[in-house]
């Protein structure tokens, strides 16, 4: 090896390792996971298209896998400052991409606590997208779940209902928005329906258990004021249910959904159902 | 006869060009390198590959048709080829021509063997084939020929340097061109509107080959569509190898 050549060796190593030992001192006194707030600033979705040069889905993607990767980044505490632009910006790019619209309203709704942010852009994706029930559904169930808007929620899941190739469960999720509107007549028609046409035993067993539960709630806002009624004439509970018969209040004592008698209580003067299901407690 | 030598030479002096084959292995290696970033995404994996895969192949074979095409007849020039050729029974119609064919069957294999090769990756990674990124491939093609066709009439008047920077600009205005419509309403001078109106008419219209975001999600693509898009291009191509024979027609070699 000729000396110059040598040299260049030996220069090349000392400043790979001048290089390497200013990066690890850097490193040392810098916390990569520190907590930090960011500035992003995107160009409006149109321009994106056009600067796209016919790349639309590239950059879609792009923009997508980068947006993940920021809002997995728990260290950027300002991070959902800019959630529904960025899900703008990529669904603008390309309108008929669906992952972001279910992905990104999932963000909203679960870790920037914002179902109306959310439902806005699954919105824009069923507006995008007019075949597709699922992002009417998940505004449906975003809609019950966490605003506790039963008529929004009837609203998306009618809209999905009628979508080709929705799921017969989207049915029944209207049928018991209805049912938590209170709307007791309307809920119990439309589960008869689901009960008549059922194809699968879950689906009948779903629509016999709300009917089940409609019934007991007709037949309890039936019976109870007539206890009362009966309270205030005889200074008591009746001793049973077939005393209101007797005594004329009503004409006959009703029976559960499955032909079953309520339970009675005489000393407390309270009917109530065999069965209370577990929907029924936790919606 | 004399047509078919200029084709197969000009496929053999492409072939030999060893950036030919970078490209080429490059589009390769990117293409299968989309899988890598399939897996940073949620949801559709399989998009995400496609997108990338056709994205690459056709971002390195827009790069092999311009690098290929600008040397083609600046070579015979610079190097005095031209003269040797020109001497002979040769027509300066069937060299442009020649060289035209010739260059669309160099493209035509880098763009079968990065298809090949994609192919392949998709059905070993999905176990399925997706015919309709076929006809992607075969618009690809029709627009590649539109950008051969420009690329050698730079060629035949200008330096390298120029005609990729010429031809790669209106690769890209032709992509963006559908702005055009909404550009025209903001012109208030009749001329504006008039100049803008031929401009549009004269400049290529590639974003019409682009079927890539359709096919990937797919979206049906109507026949009349295709059949518009590969008649615009056959058109297209027919002009500006008229327009290339003028021009080198009047070229003088002393």
């Amino acid at each position: 090896m000729k000396a110059t050549s040598r040299y260049f060796l030996y220069f090349f190593m000392i400043f790979a390792a001048t290089a390497g030992f200013l990066q690890n001192r850097y490193d040392r006194h810098t916390n990569y996971f520190s907590a930090k707030n960011v500035f992003i600033s995107l160009p409006s979705g149109k321009s994106l298209r056009v600067l796209s040069f016919g790349f639309q889905n590239l950059l879609a993607d792009v923009l997508y896998i980068w947006a993940i990767q920021l809002f997995s980044t728990y260290t950027i505490e300002n991070r959902f400052d800019y959630i529904e632009p960025i899900f703008n910006a990529i669904t603008d790019v390309t309108p008929a991409y669906r992952d972001p619209y279910m992905i990104g309203s999932l963000i909203m709704v679960y870790e920037n606590k914002d179902p109306l942010m959310a439902i806005r852009l699954l919105d824009k994706g069923s507006a995008a997208l007019p075949g597709e029930w699922i992002f009417d559904h998940d505004a449906g169930y975003y809609a019950y779940k966490f605003l506790k808007d039963y008529p929004k929620a009837e609203f998306y899941y009618s809209r999905a209902a009628r979508k080709p190739g929705a799921p017969s469960f989207i049915q029944r999720n209207k049928a018991h928005m209805v049912y938590l509107e209170d709307n007791l007549t309307v809920a119990w028609r439309m589960w008869q329906e689901i009960y008549r046409n059922a194809r699968e035993r879950i689906e009948r067993d779903s629509a016999f258990n709300h009917l089940f539960q409609i019934k007991s709630d007709i037949d309890s806002a039936l019976l109870q004021p007539k206890i009362k009624q009966f309270r205030e004439a005889f200074n008591r509970n009746p001793i049973d249910l077939e005393e209101l018969v007797h005594r004329r209040f009503i004409r006959q004592v009703p029976r559960d959904f499955s032909g079953k008698e309520y339970l009675y209580d005489p000393k407390s003067g309270q009917v109530r159902a065999r069965q209370v299901f577990r929907w029924k407690k936790f919606s | 006869m004399r047509l078919k030598a200029i084709v197969l030479n000009t496929f053999k002096e492409a072939a030999r060009n060893r950036i030919f084959y970078l490209l080429i292995a490059f589009g390769i290696l990117f293409a299968l390198s989309s899988r890598l970033v399939s897996l940073l995404t949620i949801g559709d994996t399989v998009k995400v590959l496609k997108d990338i895969g056709l994205a690459v192949i056709n971002f390195f074979s827009v790069l092999v048709a311009v690098f290929t095409g600008i040397n083609l007849v600046y070579k015979e020039i610079d190097k005095k080829t031209i003269y040797n050729l020109l001497s002979k029974p040769i027509s300066r119609e069937q060299f442009i021509i020649g060289k035209f064919l010739g260059l669309a069957l160099t493209v035509l294999a880098a763009l079968a063997a990065m298809a090949l090769v994609f192919f392949l990756f998709l059905l070993l990674t999905t176990g399925s084939f997706d015919a309709p990124i076929l006809l992607y491939f075969l618009m690809l093609y029709f627009e590649l020929l539109i950008i051969i066709a420009i690329s050698l009439l730079f060629s035949s008047f200008s330096t390298p340097i120029l005609s990729s920077i010429f031809t790669l600009s209106l690769y890209l205005i032709g992509h963006v061109l559908w702005t055009y419509n909404e550009f025209k309403y903001k012109l208030t001078e009749p001329a504006g509107r008039y100049l803008s109106d031929v401009l549009y008419y004269i400049l290529p219209n590639l974003e019409k080959f682009n079927i890539k975001n359709a096919v990937v999600m797919k979206i049906p693509v109507a026949g009349d569509q295709i059949l518009n898009a590969m008649l615009y291009a056959l058109a297209y191509i027919l002009s500006v190898l008229a327009l290339s024979i003028a021009i080198f027609r009047r070229r003088e070699f002393p």
